[in-house]
């Protein structure tokens, strides 16, 4: 199988990302407006009787915490999709026959803390909704595999980082 | 980087261009700026040999360790 051009799995993995990249970015949309309706609709309970919608009278007992859960899920969307851009931004130097760029490396160290964000911000939901009695189906776990893929990430930017070096060293070998 | 090229004096001493000496050892104009001007990092041996064979001379005449403090991004080891 080629490596790149038509056909290959670099063009297959580019496609995969070109669209996780465009559903993320219209789901962090969609989730930020979906919180500024909240926010409204939280701030100004008056609007809700004009608006026909399931469920409103319950909507206005929790506002604060669907306020809360949407910003949850939009700080979550948000950190899956600088993970996705700084991915398409080292697949993009990868197609251009040049992956070992110094950039790189600060693209990968970007993924690796992004991932570490995503992890901790599971562990401050867990711990927030431990003492929030509405919610009651959010189960506390660690789980090595999101700390694993963390280092396994930091260790590639550190390849990388190396790679640059051997690159630029090659650049000015005569 | 203490080691310094010589090959702007080879050149005026044998009277030939940088764009002659190029083209004789096969090796780009902008290659060879890059050694002239002391960015290279690396010589290889066939280039060297070359050199040495068009310039008539010896990898001595061409490089000089000239010790001082190192340069700005340069690693050391």
């Amino acid at each position: 199988m080629r490596a790149l051009g038509p056909g290959s799995v670099s063009s297959f993995l580019k496609l995969v990302l070109d669209v996780a990249y465009a559903a993320m970015l219209a789901g962090v949309a969609a989730a930020l407006l979906m919180l500024l309706a909240a926010i409204l609709f939280a701030f100004n309970p008056g609007l809700l009787a004009n608006v026909h919608l399931p469920e409103a009278e319950r909507f206005t007992d929790q506002a604060p915490l669907v306020v809360g859960g949407l910003v949850v899920v939009g700080a979550y969307m948000t950190g899956v999709l600088i993970i996705l851009g700084a991915l398409r931004r080292i697949f993009s130097t990868l197609t251009a026959g040049d992956p070992f760029r110094p950039q790189n490396v600060s693209r990968l160290r970007a993924i690796g803390l992004a991932l570490a964000a995503l992890e901790l911000e599971r562990y401050a939901v867990w711990g927030v909704s431990a003492w929030l009695p509405a919610v009651d189906d959010i189960r506390p776990g660690f789980s090595l595999t999101g700390w694993f893929s963390v280092l396994v990430v930091f260790v590639l930017a550190e390849v990388f980082r190396e790679g640059a070096r051997l690159r630029r060293e090659a650049e000015l070998t005569i | 980087m203490p080691i310094r090229v010589s090959l702007d004096k080879i050149l005026m001493e044998r009277r030939m261009s940088l764009t002659e000496l190029a083209d004789r050892v096969g090796v780009t104009i902008a290659n060879l700026s890059i050694l002239k001007t002391g960015k290279a990092r690396a010589v290889r041996f066939s280039t060297l040999s070359a050199l040495c064979r068009e310039l008539d001379c010896q990898p001595g005449d061409l490089l000089v360790y000239q010790p001082g403090p190192a340069e700005e991004g340069e690693e050391e080891g």
